[in-house]
């Protein structure tokens, strides 16, 4: 009995022991992390039924860019359209959009068979092609879809080919990722395979999923990938995954496109909540594809069946390892206000 | 400055440096069922659906991979192009042999002679019901043609059988067990499976005794799974090289026929059963026309070069070794038929979608395919509302070149009337 009691007592205090060290881990549970709908990119006319459009954010700006059959569309901070370009074909099918350097806007366009980097003015008038240039003969026929400009570089990805590249300003060639060699994928399995997802930590790690592979993967400019997820239907686990970005607490959030929710993952990878879920509401999903996130925390979820782009509000109620003291909402607040 | 530039192409060291993605790469179905999550959600289903889906309904739950949005060029599974890809002027991507749904989102409208004319998407191919997509019930047929298969039933797996449960043994015939799918069947470089082991059947498709409730209720159903071996890259521009599926004919062992497999739906269109074009039917004679046929008016073809995928034919025969000898995207099988291969519906229309109505694999309702050199543009009644780019898409970027300067349409490559 002794030593049963002992076991007894040694087992609660185990307990006990495991429930502080939860409390006093700097990881963020669910009741720590919550989201709000703010609204959907809208016009005057209401809301802008897109479908699946791809996104990307002027950080500097507070300003959202939405590109959609050939048309940039450019959103102020409150989410309103404020100006639009692109909507002729002379520089070709509009991929990706982001903006540059000073007032700068890149696009990225599809002609005849190759894709054309531009720098643009801020009314996306063409000022100049950026040709690539350096790049090695594993990339001759590169042709990105996707495109990231940050700190004077520019980041490129060809999601079907499974590779990124990243070039300076003026378009020298600087580091090139075969997804493939670094995910390890056997050669026989490729044609199978893309990437989904392109965006940027705060760090510079590049995040993307695989779909088929239900994976999410945050890969290091030293060509590291951490890669996690596991197929399924339960809360934290992976259906379809889509977009994938990370906010300014260091969170990753993957959408998945069948299960339409938002997944949230600390930086250590652990599965904090699930958010959204298919449904009417505004702030239920439909097939979230596209990610983009803002200095603000401010998430932008772009979906399909006419839902447009919604934007939500993340909020945190930081513990001690995040510099605040507990229970103070650290959010600082986006939507109608400005700061 | 260039001793800073680097590739990182992580070689050696990749499985050292990857954390959890060696070794688990699979192609999702791999031949047979896929991994039940993708589909289904055992606690958190899409609300009023069926099944535990994910997806608002089962197309929806399938374009969930098969389409997506930000594609550039033909990529590999795709067979939809996502609504904001879908560019005014231009065709859809994709150029899967089956085609790319997203011609059904194309409506034309033009004018001649000061009378208004149109052409709705919906007439372009089979209207799958994938609301989250944006693809809606076929607005003009409420029942297949030909048949009594509800159109508002129309799904994905009204044709493939999405838990791929028919499987090709290791003798050739087609059940539904007997042996584990070792994987996908449907390549020229596919398993060959060994006695005890099965691959899947030609892209999943349905075979004898499936049923679905819209098959319950329509009365119809399959009599076996069509022959047929693609080459691994099937999604591709043809403006250089060909993609040939090599279609089968056999009519034993859990296989049948193409025409009768689609007469599972559309059995008034069936020759066998009407007055109508044949199908499943010897080409006989001509063979030699298609053989000779090289464009309007130029019939000095020869049989080793005159395959011609915008008119495919089933060759007489179900094996996989034999069909998967002529499986290329590279133009390196090029050979005509004999007289014993066989016209089948897939000759003439795609089985997704195309650019034309019907969903015939070229323009039917037009004299000429090309005036002048040139896929006819926007105005008159050849365009019919359609860009030169758009034409060219739809014959999967081939150069109007590639045609005569003046060239009549290709019920021609069997019948050489013109």
């Amino acid at each position: 009995m002794a030593n049963c009691n002992g076991k007894k007592y040694s087992s609660a205090l185990v307990l006990n022991l495991m429930v502080i060290l939860c409390c006093l881990s700097p990881v963020l549970g669910e009741g720590q992390f919550t989201e709000s709908y703010l609204y959907s990119l809208s016009n005057f006319s209401g809301l802008l039924p897109y479908n699946w459009p791809t996104l990307a954010i002027d950080e500097e700006r507070h300003e959202a860019f939405v590109i959609y059959q050939n048309d940039v569309v450019i959103f102020n901070d409150s989410g309103m359209e404020v100006y639009r370009f692109g909507d002729d074909m002379d520089l070709g099918h509009v991929l990706a959009a982001d903006a540059g350097q000073g007032d700068d806007i890149l696009l990225l366009t599809y002609k005849e068979g190759r894709s054309l980097l531009w720098r643009c003015n801020y009314r996306g008038e063409p000022l100049a092609e950026i040709a690539l240039a350096g790049l090695p003969a594993q990339f001759s026929d590169f042709t990105p879809n996707r495109l990231i400009y940050r700190d004077g570089q520019i980041y490129l990805a060809s999601q079907n080919q499974m590779q990124i590249v990243i070039c300076a300003g003026d378009g020298t060639f600087i580091e090139g990722f075969d997804l493939f060699e670094v995910c390890g994928i056997d050669e026989e399995k490729r044609g199978n395979i893309n990437f989904s997802g392109f965006s940027l930590d705060k760090e510079g790690n590049i995040l993307f999923t695989i779909p088929t592979l239900f994976k999410a993967n945050i890969l290091s400019r030293n060509g590291m990938v951490r890669s996690f997820g596991k197929s399924g239907g339960a809360p934290g686990r992976f259906n379809i995954v889509a977009g994938m970005v990370a906010d300014s607490h260091g969170n990753y959030l993957v959408a998945d496109k069948l299960k339409c929710a938002i997944i949230v993952f600390d930086q250590d990878l652990k599965f904090i909540k699930e958010f959204g879920y298919r449904g009417p509401k505004p702030g239920n999903m439909i097939g979230p594809s596209d990610l983009a996130i803002d200095k603000k925390d401010r998430i932008y979820v772009s979906q399909g069946r006419g839902k447009g782009v919604s934007v939500f509000r993340l909020e945190y109620r930081d513990s001690a390892a995040h510099g605040d003291s507990l229970g103070k909402l650290s959010q600082i607040k986006g939507g109608m206000n400005r700061v | 400055m260039k001793k800073f530039y680097k590739i990182n192409l992580v070689l050696a060291s990749a499985g050292l440096l990857t954390v959890g993605v060696a070794g688990s790469a699979l192609a999702f179905h791999s031949g047979g069922v896929a991994n039940c999550a993708g589909c289904h959600s055992m606690h958190s289903p899409a609300e009023l659906g069926t099944y535990l889906l994910i997806g608002s309904d089962t197309s929806s739950t399938c374009l969930g991979c098969h389409e997506n949005a930000g594609d550039t060029v033909p990529d590999s599974y795709h067979i939809s192009t996502a609504d904001a890809d879908m560019v005014v002027g231009q065709g859809p991507l994709q150029r899967s042999p089956g085609g790319d749904f997203g011609w059904l989102k194309k409506d034309y409208s033009w004018e001649v002679d000061g009378v208004a004319y149109t052409e709705d998407g919906d007439r372009h191919g089979h209207n799958i019901v994938a609301i989250d997509l944006g693809y809606t019930e076929d607005a003009t047929n409420a029942t297949s043609p030909g048949g009594s298969f509800l159109a508002g039933d129309l799904q994905c797996n009204s044709c493939h059988d999405a838990h791929g449960k028919y499987r090709r043994l290791a003798d050739g015939t087609v059940a539904t067990s007997g042996a584990p799918i070792i994987g996908s069947g449907s390549y020229a470089d596919s398993a060959v499976p060994a006695v005890g082991q099965a691959v899947g059947v030609y892209r999943l498709l349905a075979g004898n005794d499936y049923t679905t409730d819209s098959f319950a209720t329509a009365g119809a159903f399959y009599t076996g799974v069509p022959a047929a071996v693609a080459p691994a890259t099937y999604n591709q521009s043809e403006a250089t090289n060909q993609v040939r599926v090599a279609y089968g004919a056999q009519t034993a062992g859990g296989v049948n026929r193409w025409g009768t497999w689609c007469a599972s739906c559309h059995a008034d269109m069936h020759s066998s059963y009407s007055y109508t074009h044949p199908v499943d039917w010897p080409l006989a004679e001509i063979a030699d026309l298609y053989n000779a046929y090289v464009s309007s008016g130029i019939m000095t073809g020869i049989v080793d070069t005159a395959f011609l995928s915008l008119v495919p034919f089933a060759q007489n025969s179900g094996a996989f070794a034999t069909l998967a000898a002529n499986a290329s995207n590279t133009d390196s099988a090029l050979t005509g038929p004999g007289t014993g291969d066989e016209v089948m519906c897939l000759s003439c229309h795609r089985a997704h979608a195309s650019g034309f109505s019907n969903m015939l694999r070229w323009n039917n309702d037009s004299e000429f395919m090309v005036e002048n050199g040139f896929y006819t543009g926007v105005d008159g009644a050849l365009a019919m509302g359609r860009t030169e780019a758009e034409f060219q898409a739809a014959y999967y970027d081939r150069p109007a070149t590639d045609f005569a300067a003046f060239q009549r349409d290709l019920c021609n490559k069997c019948h050489a009337q013109d």
